[in-house]
């Protein structure tokens, strides 16, 4: 069951979907410290209780540009191959059970969004896209093999 | 806290009654280490749980006992009848006390009758024989951990009655969580401190605060050393893979492993063993000849070779030693001129060690046909770079005929490192010290910038480094505002030369503990590691090798020369040492070698007491001699502190000027005096100052000065008990000679030491003092309130400067 079980956030407008098992906390980070010589959409670094998480802009990292203002502090925590994140989204809904769990996508995506987006939830009578904060977690570069 | 009280009694109890069948064995036998650990591990359990629950009496007695039981194991006192008996009161009142708190009895009264008993017992008693140590466990793949070592662990009433140490063993993951766990914790502990600061604290709160800092400090100690293990592990395979080699290779060697005991952390152990195992394979299979060969060169058939492990500092040596044919330079330079890696031109330029050097390139092997084992030119490069890569320096010295030694130096561990902070504008990052060779102001004397055809160098002490500014490589804005000179840092830079990295400053030297960055963060490729100190704001470690990479400096493959800068490396060169320029009180420029050097002293001519013919200066409590004190002394004062071993003096001079390279060989000698000889430096000669000789007038100096003048204090009131019981020990431990009472002699003292009390009291019929110099003391800290001329008596510097300035005036 616990594979039907999502949450539910907003990047950019769009409503997005992840598995529940992938994320561990949805917190309001403190200070981010920037971190020079990366990519944008690495927003820097913010220490969480004793731990520090890397902070990943998911709607700059998904455009390539952009991004949050330079206040946006909600974010999702997620430890991903050992190291922690924190993935910054607009706003985060719910968690709940999605009874028909993943869908197939139907119709064409924006192709920014396509290399992250592996199906469709169905919540509160809307469609999210189902995506995998491991995707956003990769090295810089990992979108360029993408492309 | 109702409830933690009742746990401590009841886990007290419980010790107490498993620990009662051990006390009679124990009384038989009061040699038992395992016994007596579990005794040890009592007394310290209760003394922790009770400190933390307030139960002052407990810990007194838990204290106490403890003391005594420490010092019986550490073999300073015996475990006498007396000892134990005491040692065993104190349980008992410690029983009497945990059930008087749980309301069963009424408590007993005084300790105080216990805790002499404790004191008294076997003081008298001959030192004991120490205890046999428990014997090593075999090593093995997995980590032990001895009963023996856990001693600070909780009580552990299984372990009672086991005359071996047991040992479990344990999956490595539960250590690596452990230790991750404590760092957690550790961080955890500063984000608390940190937050306590912010607001007002009550003292005790404080006070479980600190002791709760204590003991996480104290477990993470432990932890790390669960995490060590011992280099056997490291050699475990060696002995298998030397004999499949001579096989295969028809060679014969006989392999001697020395440094299996040293300790290092596991993860190290693993990333040493691949490098490790190519160059004991190189040597077996280049370095070592066949024994037709060998005989021909008059060695014996069988190769030795001598793989060593021994700890330097906070570093692992390990040396790779083999008698074989040595490395043929001249067919290595063949090898690159043709491989296109460097002209003849640049091969001709080279120095013996820097073609030495060529191995660890890509694409260079010296081995003429391929092999199974080795030969392919993928190897010391790889083997290089998988050093460099967790912070090591490997180097190589080689004789041909003679053999090859290979020695890479590897960090003790990857998790705690010492780091120096240092700050761009808002920025703030951390640099491991190992990399840092050196830090200067951009200000100072010995630096001066050039920009060359846009290329930055800087120049310090006439060699030319390659320049960069952090806040350039790293994309960052100069703050405009920043004020003050800027703070140089001369970078170790694995890939070759040392390289200048210029940054606003730097602030601390704090131990990190250091945690991977993630990929994102790292993919920048300046980036190591990345910390989370006591601020709370996450650091990021700096990469030595990365930020010479990212800002292409020209450090390995540089047009003309290549460099060497392993230190192993630079030792093989002309031997040269490090050697302190300075100006000498009477304005001669002189050498002193760098390494008698203890320290260089700022100090005032009143800390200077001339003595007869001699001077001394306190330090510490101790009076050093003085040389070169002949002529006046005056304000501001600067001293080289010379040291060798035990002994110590002071050397005044006018300033430091310089610390220069010179040759270890003096080019003239002279003969007597203070001085050595000459050394040339560049075009200069200058003398060089010889430690010996200054050492040996020192040491004249001293006893003569011992002697003739010690230095007498006269206590005229010797019913004072501060006086008695507190100064005078001082005073003798600081090398004075003390007296007590009346005295009309005019010279039989050299300073009369006496209380504000007895100054005030004009009944106190003191001596005769118009000839003697006289220190008053005041029991009175403040200086408001103090009558003129007084020191107060726990102002131990003011004490010792007054008695060394009455000294002068009596000399």
């Amino acid at each position: 069951m616990t594979e039907a079980l999502f949450l539910f956030a907003s990047i950019a407008g769009v409503p997005i979907a992840m598995r529940a098992s992938e994320v561990e906390a949805v917190v309001r980070l403190g200070e981010i410290v920037p971190v020079p010589l990366v990519q944008a959409h690495v927003r820097g670094l913010a220490a969480l209780r004793s731990r520090v998480l890397t902070v990943i802009d998911m709607e700059a990292r998904i455009f390539g540009k952009g991004g949050l203002d330079e206040t946006a502090s909600l974010a999702i925590v997620a430890d991903i191959a050992a190291h922690s994140y924190g993935f910054l989204v607009d706003s985060v809904s719910d968690i709940c059970l999605a009874p028909d769990g993943a869908q197939p996508v139907h119709g064409r995506m924006d192709p920014a969004w396509a290399p992250y987006v592996s199906g469709i939830v169905d919540y509160a009578g809307q469609s999210h896209l189902l995506v995998s904060l491991a995707d956003f977690a990769l090295p810089p570069g990992g979108d360029v093999l993408a492309a | 806290m109702d409830e933690i009280l009742g746990e401590f009694i009841a886990e007290t109890l419980e010790t107490l009654e498993t620990l009662s069948s051990e006390v009679v064995a124990w009384e038989a036998d009061p040699a038992d280490q395992s016994r007596l650990d579990a005794f040890f591990r009592f007394f310290h359990t209760v003394k922790g749980s009770c400190g933390f629950l307030n139960l002052p009496r407990f810990e007194r007695l838990a204290h106490a006992a403890e003391d005594v039981l420490a010092a019986v194991r550490r073999g300073e006192r015996s475990a006498d009848p007396a000892t134990v008996s005491a040692v065993l009161a104190v349980m008992d009142r410690i029983g009497a006390l945990a059930r008087a708190l749980g309301g069963d009895e009424t408590p007993p009264e005084d300790d105080d009758a216990l805790l002499d008993a404790l004191a008294e017992s076997g003081g008298g008693a001959d030192r004991a024989e120490p205890f046999p140590q428990p014997p090593m466990s075999a090593p093995t793949s997995g980590i032990e951990a001895t009963a023996m070592q856990a001693d600070t662990a909780g009580p552990a009433p299984d372990t009672i009655g086991e005359r071996a140490p047991r040992t479990i063993r344990l999956p490595l993951t539960l250590i690596d969580k452990l230790m991750s766990g404590i760092s957690d914790m550790v961080l955890a502990r500063n984000d608390l401190a940190r937050r306590m600061r912010e607001h007002v604290i009550e003292p005790d709160l404080e006070s479980s605060f600190e002791r709760l800092s204590v003991n996480v400090a104290e477990l993470r100690d432990l932890i790390s050393k669960t995490r060590m293990q011992r280099v056997d592990r490291l050699y475990a395979a060696l002995p298998r893979l030397i004999r499949d080699l001579t096989r295969d290779l028809n060679k014969k060697a006989a392999l001697s492993l020395d440094g299996g005991e040293v300790e290092m952390d596991r993860e190290m152990i693993e990333m040493v063993l691949d490098p490790l195992t190519h160059i004991v394979r190189n040597a077996l299979d280049h370095g070592i000849e066949s024994p037709a060969e060998r005989r021909a060169a008059g060695k014996p058939e069988t190769g030795a070779l001598h793989v060593i492990a021994r700890q330097s500092g906070n570093q692992i040596v390990i040396e790779v030693r083999d008698d074989g044919r040595g490395i043929d330079c001249a067919a290595l330079v063949e090898k690159a001129i043709a491989s296109g890696l460097l002209t003849a031109t640049d091969a001709a330029q080279m120095g013996d060690t820097e073609k030495l050097n060529l191995i660890f390139r890509a694409g260079l092997s010296t081995a003429t046909t391929v092999t199974s084992i080795s030969g392919r030119g993928v190897g010391m490069d790889v083997v290089r770079a998988n050093i460099e890569q967790i912070g090591g320096v490997i180097a190589i010295a080689s004789k041909p005929g003679r053999g090859t030694t290979i020695t890479m130096r590897v960090p003790l561990t990857l998790t705690i490192i010492p780091g120096l902070i240092v700050r761009c504008g808002q920025h703030v990052f951390a640099m491991p010290r190992n990399n840092v060779l050196e830090l200067l102001h951009q200000t100072s004397a010995m630096v001066a910038m050039e920009e060359v055809g846009g290329a930055r160098i800087a120049v310090i002490r006439g060699k030319r480094h390659a320049f960069m500014d952090l806040e350039e490589v790293l994309n960052l804005s100069r703050p405009k505002t920043a004020a003050g000179p800027r703070t140089l840092m001369v970078i170790r830079s694995p890939a070759g030369r040392p390289y200048v990295l210029g940054v606003q400053a730097v602030e601390s030297n704090e131990e990190l503990v250091i945690r991977p960055a993630s990929p994102a963060v790292t993919a920048a490729g300046v980036f190591a590691g990345m910390t989370l100190p006591d601020n709370g704001r996450p650091m990021l470690l700096l990469d030595a090798a990365g930020l010479a990479h990212v800002a292409q400096l020209p450090l390995r493959d540089a047009g003309d020369r290549l460099h060497s800068i392993a230190p192993e490396a630079e030792e093989a060169a002309a031997p040269t040492m490090q050697a302190l320029m300075v100006r000498e009180r009477d304005g001669a420029h002189r050498l002193i070698p760098l390494a008698v050097v203890d320290r260089v002293d700022d100090i005032a001519a009143g800390q200077i007491a001339p003595c007869g013919t001699a001077a001394f200066m306190r330090i510490e409590e101790r009076l050093v001699p003085v040389l070169n004190a002949e002529q006046p002394l005056e304000g501001r004062l600067k001293s080289l502190r010379l040291h060798a071993g035990g002994e110590q003096l002071c050397y005044l001079i006018a300033d430091v000027i310089d610390i220069i390279d010179v040759p270890v060989e003096i080019d003239a000698a002279l003969a007597g005096g203070r001085l050595a000889g000459l050394a040339m430096v560049g075009e200069n000669q200058f003398e060089m100052l010889d430690p010996f000789a200054l050492f040996a007038e020192a040491h004249a100096q001293d006893a003569i000065a011992r002697a003739e003048e010690p230095i007498r204090c006269l206590i005229p009131d010797e019913d004072d008990a501060w006086m008695r019981n507190i100064l005078a020990p001082l005073l003798v431990q600081a090398g004075h000679e003390v007296r007590f009472g009346q005295t009309a002699e005019p010279d039989a003292a050299h300073v009369i030491l006496r209380s504000e009390a007895q100054d005030a009291d004009p009944d106190a019929d003191g001596p005769e003092t118009d000839a003697i110099p006289i220190v008053t003391l005041r029991a009175d800290a403040a200086p408001a309130t103090a009558a003129p001329g007084t020191i107060y008596r726990y102002d131990r510097a003011q004490i010792f400067a007054a008695i060394a300035q009455a000294m002068r005036r009596v000399a």
